[in-house]
């Protein structure tokens, strides 16, 4: 019947003198803890912004509007109200995770039919806020990437701020034949589609990447990585999830490297190109659809990191972040399971079978 | 010595400012009195007054039924006006005219002459569950306690009426505590207090010092106990008895168990200077200490609060400002409870009374979904899974939530606290746990019923013994003077008395097996009636008077036939 709430400790906190919002364990309401994952998305936003052109920009703002419009459509197909939900900025948040994976001025109608997946089919078929068990921006990106994979694969070369054909490209209206002059490989896209005969080594000699590419991407990541530092900073989300992914990412990779560095690429390359601190800190640590105990969420982070280092490598996917989110959001459950942690007080499970030898 | 942690926990605005600077008071003698009879853990006292009988202070108006239960007495003299079902009301006559008992000297007397003064005292834990007190120094019975602790934590917010006794009587305190170490055979006290009180400490360090005099002084008594003070950091909830016992030895309760099952018992201050007043003085528990606080009311403090008086008086008193008021919450803003109605008496567990202003403890705000953020599993302090908890227990999967250890919730609330969608997490569980105690009685009904019949046959056994008894000792009168003995009756008899014997043993065990679980299953569930387990002890007392009965009666035909 608690009385107090760490809310009313954060507002008060004038006559609490110097305790913080830290001392207090305080997590701010659902509403403004959304809203700070979508703040820790700017330095991300604004560094890709500068590599890829305003079309990161346009792809934000308007899933961003999508998602606000699908979400409210919805909550009036479900008859609830629609205040409270809309203002928790949680379908705002899913629009601008899904704007950020998609390739830089997406045309309109993809991200809406990504939105729409997103939003009213991953997020409110299964109940709404906190009931779906799949990441739903991950949900989109995923039926995306198979749907429409001309227009998923167009990650143009680092090129000026605002492109030429950017009108076109985002009104949809650019011609077939022009997309292809468009797209450009990515680093990690380039690397797997080398050929197995090539050695890393000559590959790199060929200058595969546009220039500065690699370093673009590396920018990006370390943009990434300073937002998913500041949600972990506001105790916005645990360490464990990014962190076990990571690190099971970076093991994997330096294995396959120490096992034959002329065929696989190093563990920096795989840490900093594509979707891995990103989906890390932003994608992975959904709490919604990850494992919910402490336990539970170092071992679906591990996973997801093992399982996006073996596509990668072995797959038919350059990247395969949203693929293994989702197949990891599948063994929450179980994850759930297994990792219930042992109360104060419990028998250890040792005990526990003693006992139960000695009834 | 170092302080161990317990997992989980949160740091708390503590507000205990408000009512911690003033001295200690005493509230003004109350003009009527409403006295409920149910106060404690267990079953209410039956009430042995009636309308118009004059009482004083202290006088018994109420004896306890059962086992777990307790005695009441009047609060203040004067006459019984009414007599109902669950209260007795009295009318002051401004006297206050004392009946005390006599005095006794712990560390002479033996046990149990002391635990029959708790008993009668009517004391209960005065830390907020009100449990028997006679009950727990009895714990040696069948328990083997090493360390006594005094649980001085006072963690909830608001709360200082710990704090006050503290400082006020740390001597009798300690004092109170050595007699109960001496009942349970604790060889050594620690006592536990969170570093927000540091006049509390002061006071207790110097009265240990003047103990230590004593006690190195070579004609102090034999029984010696150790005391430590520890002084812990102030973290919400280390005052929850395993979370307490976990930060001063590192010890952990089990779950299920008791901490008596790992050698410790744990008392509170208030309960310690109450027992020391019942011994030492001859007073039966009828006032505590009461902390008055709330930013509602003009005169915050601690007052000494005689029981029944009615909170709405009280708050008055204090200068309460009824505009200013939102609700008053009896208990701690953690744990406690908003009163329905300020027409209600200060009972035995009553320490903390909050008139609070909306802005100080405002209504939570609407509540929204779970969005499984885990910030309620991270101040857990029993490392339960609270959304999981959530999710079963609005599904109302019983059986999961009670593999997920529902019962090892000690409800501090630090869930609720933390929850960023404002859930009222610990209401779900209180109502989970309640419905499914309703669905163990009903399944316990039958064997409820079996164990009424049981009391029933019992009480004819001993009944028809107690009439067998008093033939044979008229008839027995009526023969003396014939004497018509028969030596080979006194083989026969012999053997007789011998198994008589065992049965009265093996009775005399039954009744205290039947004890041990009583008090076992109340302290466990301190909330809940326990008829099913005191019908079981009914009949094992049933079974010990019929047995005794008997073999009195077997011992006089043989004392008769022998004489001659």
């Amino acid at each position: 019947m608690s009385m107090m709430h760490a809310s009313q400790l954060t507002a008060k906190s004038t006559n609490a003198k110097s305790l913080t919002a830290k001392t207090f364990n305080a997590t701010p309401p659902t509403a403004q803890l959304m809203r700070w994952v979508i703040i820790a998305t700017l330095p991300g936003l604004a560094v890709m912004t500068f590599y890829f052109g305003i079309g990161v920009i346009s792809n934000v703002l308007l899933a961003g509007l999508f998602a606000l419009g699908a979400e409210a459509l919805a909550l009036k197909l479900r008859q609830r109200s629609l205040r409270p939900a809309l203002s928790d900025s949680s379908a705002l948040l899913t629009g601008v995770l899904l704007g950020a994976s998609l390739p830089p001025a997406s045309p309109w109608w993809l991200i809406g039919i990504g939105i729409l997946a997103a939003v009213v089919v991953a997020k409110h078929l299964y109940g709404g806020l906190g009931q779906n068990p799949f990441n739903p921006a991950m949900v989109g990106y995923a039926l995306l990437l198979v749907s429409f994979p001309t227009y998923m694969t167009l990650w143009s070369p680092p090129q000026s701020f605002i492109p030429e054909n950017l009108w076109a490209q985002i009104g949809g209206t650019l011609p077939a034949s022009m997309l292809d002059a468009l797209s450009g490989a990515t680093p990690l896209d380039a690397f797997k589609h080398k050929g197995e005969a090539v050695l890393a080594r000559e590959f790199w000699a060929t200058q595969p990447l546009p220039e500065g590419a690699l370093s673009a991407w590396r920018n990006v990541a370390l943009a990434w990585l300073a937002g998913g530092l500041l949600l972990i900073a506001k105790r916005i989300i645990s360490w464990h999830i990014p962190v076990s992914m990571l690190v099971s990412m970076a093991l994997l990779a330096t294995l396959f490297y120490a096992s034959s560095p002329s065929h696989f690429a190093s563990p920096f390359f795989h840490l900093t190109t594509g979707a891995a601190i990103f989906g890390a800190f932003f994608i992975a640590t959904d709490p919604v659809s990850a494992a919910t105990s402490r336990r539970g969420k170092l071992f679906f982070g591990a996973g997801i990191g093992a399982l996006v280092m073996i596509i990668r490598t072995f797959g038919g996917y350059p990247d395969a972040v949203a693929f293994v989110v989702l197949l990891m959001n599948l063994c929450v459950p179980l994850l759930d399971i297994y990792t219930v942690p042992r109360p104060t007080g419990q028998p250890k499970a040792q005990q526990q079978t003693e006992q139960v030898d000695r009834s | 010595m170092p302080a161990y942690e317990f997992p989980g926990g949160i740091t708390l605005l503590e507000r205990k400012d408000r009512s911690n600077q003033s001295p200690l008071r005493n509230a003004p003698l109350p003009a009527q009195v409403t006295l409920p009879l149910k106060q404690h853990t267990g079953n209410p006292a039956i009430p042995c007054v009636a309308t118009d009988d004059a009482v004083q202070v202290g006088s018994l108006i109420a004896k306890r039924d059962g086992m777990v239960s307790a005695n009441l007495h009047a609060s203040i003299s004067g006459t019984v006006t009414q007599v109902s079902d669950s209260a007795i009301t009295i009318d002051a006559d401004g006297l206050d005219r004392w009946q005390a008992l006599p005095p006794l000297d712990w560390r002479t007397e033996n046990h149990a002459v002391l635990i029959d003064r708790l008993d009668s005292c009517g004391l209960v834990g005065l830390g907020g569950a009100g449990f028997p007190s006679y009950i727990k120094a009895q714990i040696a019975d069948h328990h083997r306690i090493d360390t006594l602790v005094v649980n001085a934590a006072e963690c909830e917010p608001y709360i200082t009426a710990d704090d006050l006794a503290l400082r006020h009587y740390p001597t009798d305190i300690m004092e109170g505590a050595q007699i109960v170490a001496r009942l349970c055979g604790a060889q050594q006290i620690v006592v536990g207090i969170e570093d927000n009180k540091p006049d509390a400490i002061r006071a207790l360090k110097v009265a240990l010092s003047d103990f230590e005099q004593i006690n190195d002084h070579p004609t102090s008594d034999q029984h010696r106990v150790n005391i430590t003070l520890k002084v812990i950091e102030t973290r919400y909830p280390s005052g929850g008895e395993r979370q307490f016992i976990k930060k001063l030895l590192n010890l952990d309760v089990p779950s299920g168990g008791l901490p008596a099952d790992i050698g410790v018992l744990c008392h509170n201050p208030g309960t310690l200077l109450a027992a020391l007043r019942a011994v030492r003085d001859g007073k039966p528990l009828v006032e505590r200490i009461v902390t008055l606080t709330g930013d509602a009311i003009s005169a915050p403090g601690n007052y000494w609060v005689r029981l029944g008086t009615s909170i709405e008086t009280l708050l008055l008193q204090a200068g309460l400002e009824n505009q200013q008021l939102y609700h008053v919450i009896v208990g701690g803003p953690m744990m406690g409870v908003p009163l329905s109605t300020l027409d209600t008496p200060v009972m035995k567990t009553t320490n903390c009374l909050i008139a609070a202003t909306r802005e100080e403890l405002p209504p939570a705000p609407a509540e929204s979904s779970c969005i499984r953020c885990g910030a309620c599993e991270s101040v857990c302090p029993v490392q339960l899974l609270p959304q999981q908890l959530h999710w079963y227990a609005r599904a109302e999967s019983d059986d999961t939530l009670e593999k997920l250890h529902l019962f090892d919730c000690i409800e501090c609330g630090a869930c609720s606290f933390v929850c960023p969608s404002y859930i009222p997490l610990v209401q779900d569980y209180r109502s989970a746990k309640q419905r499914i105690r309703v669905k163990r009685i009903e399944t316990a009904k039958a064997d409820h019923a079996k164990h009424r019949f049981e009391f029933r046959q019992a009480r004819l056994a001993r009944e028809d013994a107690e009439k067998q008894a008093r033939r044979q000792a008229r008839r027995g009168q009526i023969r003396q003077p014939s004497d018509s003995s028969k030596a080979s009756d006194s083989a026969a008899l012999q053997v007789d008395l011998r198994s008589l014997r065992i049965a009265q043993t093996a009775a005399k065990a039954a009744v205290r097996k039947a004890e041990k679980t009583l008090a076992r299953a109340a302290a466990q569930d301190p909330n809940q009636r326990h008829d099913d387990l005191e019908t079981q002890l009914a009949t094992a007392q049933e079974n010990l008077k019929a047995a005794d009965t008997r073999l009195t009666e077997a011992r006089a035909t043989m004392a008769q036939q022998e004489s001659p």
